[in-house]
């Protein structure tokens, strides 16, 4: 049992990379479900209903990023692995929550604002940066959340705990 | 620059006149027409019938011109969409538009072929499905029809169910009685259904007929006069015909695609027509004079105004819009500032009293996204990207601004990528350590720092909360002149200066708590300026109230209103930290994929098949956001400070085509 830090570690970056991913799959496709629809009438409106649906995935992004940063830290990938002690796993654990938890509600979140973004598209075409605007405005807690984690997540080897 | 004052004009002309002044101006597009209101002894024209006529030769020769891409399709080159519209003088469109009537007929002519096309094909599939039935009873050699000679009755049939002759006598056999004189014939047979031909005595006819109903026995629905063979081969030789038909048909429509031009010509000629008489629903007329009135931009009205008393007998006033009048908006920059006006316009273009913030956003835009994307190898893409199509590709104005954009947002990427060491992530360490045996980290290539590396990322934080407070600064700046311009001096001193104060003494005091090694007279002066700034913010923003009470809750409210909004303003700009982060990791992580084998030779041929695949999603799903959230710093934090907006874009009169730019003479 000496080596659970690393496991904790790993189940960190897992959460980071699980929940991101999971709620940005849900806020995908939501405005992949309102975007179909508009899509249908108006073909020429894939372009601008693809950037809405893009929008929720960052989440999925951040939550990736996350792990690989951890993984890397401790040496899972990229070779030079060394144990280390259960206090620094948790804290890695730790540093992954803020993404995988803020990520999975604000990628929902999103996609649900972007899905209703979706109706200015098909009634208004014009106004679409206004409908990419208000989704964005969502994603700024999941950037905050990704930025305590990472911030976090380089740090926690300097410790030395 | 930025935004174009505009002058209200009036022309009076002659009536006969009319037309050719109409159709001058629609060649210059500089006038937004502008209804006028109702005065006695002048009249609005009416033009619906007209304009409906001339939208339905419109829509016939876009319905040919898709018929025509249906049959012979054009090669397009892969760039094609970025191009321009072909360019034409506008003496040649009045020469050429002489063909109008016969491209119509043309169009006509294509549309009929390819309703005969649809024609022939319901044709066929009636026929086939025809022939389908019939397929059974190809073996019967009588006609469908025949039901027996002088001494015999036939019937000719379907019964459900499998039959061959034997099974179906003795399923006769109980309802006839012992009678014999009878004879079976299984045409075909199959699962369901049997077709059958029974001839029989006439005298048992009617015996034979309940035995059969027993079964249940039905005549075909539409039985033939001739025997099936030679309906069914009649229906093939229709076929045939019905192919070769619609073979000449397809070859007549790709024979008329030679006209394809011209038609392209027609559909802008009808649109330019259209729009025209759809205009001319603003003018007003009496029986000898036409009133045309309306919005120019000031820089052109005088070229315009000595144009129309040079070629007209025409009366033209020149005035400055009315104060209240919904004066419409047309900005225009140089070409480092132009590309901002699309990204303003989907905010929403200045009010009157807006001023144009493409040109105070620009370079922060810039600026922003690099930091942003901060990848030197994608930089040096979207800049060799955007400046070929631009020297190889004749653009229109808007897609040259849009390549404009990319090219000055890619010189900022590569500018940031090669001070955070960036080239398509860490691929130069990569490739050196990996197959020349170096040890080449990305700090040593960069001109700043790896921001990945210890403490950098704290360090490049507090420099993007800087870079976010310079852009506040700036945001704030062009409010105080707007305010001072305006005359609203003392407003301008107190919304803007106490803000200037108050974030000034904070942020260096902050930037110490968090990373420490301010020098003692920075924080010294930072502490006296914040304590001004509050004093200044709580005297100030009660200053409308009338009351020492109210005035004294004002400033409180105004000093938390400050506070908190600008310790959000300023913490939103962290993206510029975390984005920046997000491109190089990823880009990191793709190389790291191509480099898991040991054995050399197939390590170089994944890196760079998943160099290619990874850095090109990377730079897609990264360029989008990079997009969105530097629209989102200029919208939220910077047009907050000063920018209202709810203009309306200038709409002139011009010739809205499709395929054809008309291009004036000189």
């Amino acid at each position: 049992m000496d080596n659970l830090g690393i496991v904790f570690a790993l189940i960190g970056a897992a959460a980071a990379a699980i929940f991101a991913g999971m709620g940005s799959a849900k806020g995908v496709g939501l405005v992949g479900q309102a975007g179909a629809g508009v899509v249908t009438e108006d073909p020429s409106k894939f372009g601008k209903v693809l950037i809405l649906q893009i929008l929720p995935g960052t989440q999925g992004l951040y939550g990736f990023l996350a792990a690989i940063l951890v993984l890397l830290q401790v040496g899972i990938i990229g070779g030079s692995f060394e144990p280390i002690s259960t206090a620094t796993g948790l804290l890695y654990f730790g540093a992954c929550l803020p993404i995988a938890v803020v990520g999975y509600f604000s990628g929902i979140s999103q996609g649900k604002a972007a899905a209703a973004g979706v109706g200015i598209i098909a009634k208004k075409p014009d106004q679409s940066g206004k409908a990419i605007t208000m989704a964005v405005m969502v994603e700024t807690y999941a950037v905050l959340a990704l930025l305590v984690s990472l911030l976090s997540i380089i740090s926690v080897g300097k410790l030395g705990v | 620059m930025a935004k174009l004052k505009m002058k209200y004009i009036e022309i009076a002309a002659p009536i006969e006149q009319g037309k050719d002044i109409f159709d001058f101006l629609q060649m210059r597009s500089v006038i937004e027409l502008h209804e006028q209101e109702e005065t006695e002894g002048l009249a609005r024209l009416s033009s619906g019938r007209t304009v409906s006529q001339f939208e339905k030769y419109m829509d016939t020769a876009q319905t040919a011109l898709s018929i025509l891409d249906k049959y012979a399709p054009q090669k397009k080159g892969l760039l094609a969409s970025f191009e321009a519209r072909r360019e034409i003088s506008v003496s040649e469109y009045i020469k050429k538009s002489d063909i109008a009537d016969k491209m119509l007929a043309v169009c006509y002519n294509i549309c009929c072929c390819e309703k005969a096309i649809a024609e022939s094909k319901a044709g066929i599939a009636r026929l086939r499905a025809a022939m389908d039935w019939l397929e059974p009873w190809l073996s019967l050699d009588v006609p469908m029809q025949f039901s027996g000679t002088q001494t015999t009755a036939a019937f000719i049939g379907t019964l459900p169910g499998d039959f061959t002759a034997e099974s179906l006598m003795t399923a006769l056999a109980p309802a006839l009685e012992g009678e014999e004189r009878l004879e079976c014939e299984i045409v075909s047979h199959g699962k369901d259904r049997s077709c059958i031909f029974v001839v029989c005595h006439r005298e048992c006819k009617d015996k034979v007929y309940e035995a059969l109903r027993t079964l249940g026995f039905a005549y075909p629905t539409d039985p033939t006069k001739h025997p099936p063979r030679v309906r069914y081969e009649r229906s093939q030789k229709q076929i045939e015909d019905l192919t070769e038909e619609i073979k000449s048909s397809e070859k007549e429509i790709v024979s008329l695609a030679s006209n394809r031009s011209n038609i392209e010509f027609v559909r802008d000629y009808f649109s330019v027509r259209h729009d025209k008489y759809e205009a001319l629903n603003l003018l007003s007329t009496s029986e000898s004079v036409i009133i045309i009135s309306g919005y120019v931009p000031e820089k052109r009205v005088d070229a315009l105004v000595s144009q129309i008393e040079e070629k007209f007998t025409a009366a033209v006033s020149v005035t400055d819009p009315p104060e209240d009048a919904d004066v419409p908006v047309l900005l225009e920059n140089n070409s480092f500032n132009a590309p901002m006006e699309s990204i303003t316009a989907m905010y929403a273009l200045p009010a009157k009293d807006d001023p144009d913030p493409s040109p105070i956003m620009s370079f922060f835009y810039y600026f922003f996204f690099g930091l942003m994307l901060s990848d030197a190898g994608y930089g040096l893409l979207m800049v060799l990207f955007t400046f070929i199509a631009k020297k190889k590709l004749k653009l229109e104005e808007n897609m040259k601004k849009n390549m404009n954009l990319f090219f000055y947002c890619g010189i900022s990427t590569m500018f940031w990528g090669a001070m955070f060491g960036g080239w398509f992530g860490d691929i130069i360490p990569v490739v050196a350590n990996n197959f020349f045996g170096k040890n080449l980290t990305t700090a040593d290539i960069a001109i700043w720092m790896d921001p990945l590396e210890g403490n950098n990322p704290m360090t490049l934080l507090l420099f993007s909360f800087l870079f976010g407070i310079c852009h506040l600064y700036l945001g704030l700046a062009v409010r105080l002149v707007m305010l001072w311009k305006e005359g609203k001096r003392l407003d301008a001193i107190c919304d803007t200066v106490p803000v200037y104060l108050l974030v000034t003494g904070v942020a260096p005091i902050c930037a110490n708590m968090i990373a420490g090694g301010m020098p003692q007279v920075v924080l010294t002066v930072g502490k006296y300026l914040a304590i001004a700034g509050v004093i200044a913010v709580v005297l100030t923003s009660g200053r409308s109230s009338k009351s020492l009470i109210g005035k004294l809750g004002g400033g409180l409210y105004g000093l938390y209103n400050v506070g908190s909004g600008y310790l959000g303003d300023v913490l939103s700009y962290s993206r510029l930290l975390a984005l920046s982060l997000c491109t190089g990791v990823i880009a990191q992580v793709v190389n790291m994929l191509g480099t898991i084998p040991s054995n050399p030779v197939v390590k170089a041929v994944l890196l760079v098949f998943v160099f290619i695949v990874g850095h090109t999603i990377n730079i897609a799903i990264n360029m989008i956001g990079t997009y969105v959230h530097t629209n989102r710093l200029q919208y939220v934090e910077l047009y907050s400070k000063f920018y209202e907006g709810g203009g309306r874009a200038f709409a002139p009169l011009t010739a809205n085509t499709k395929y054809f730019k008309l291009k004036e003479e000189k």
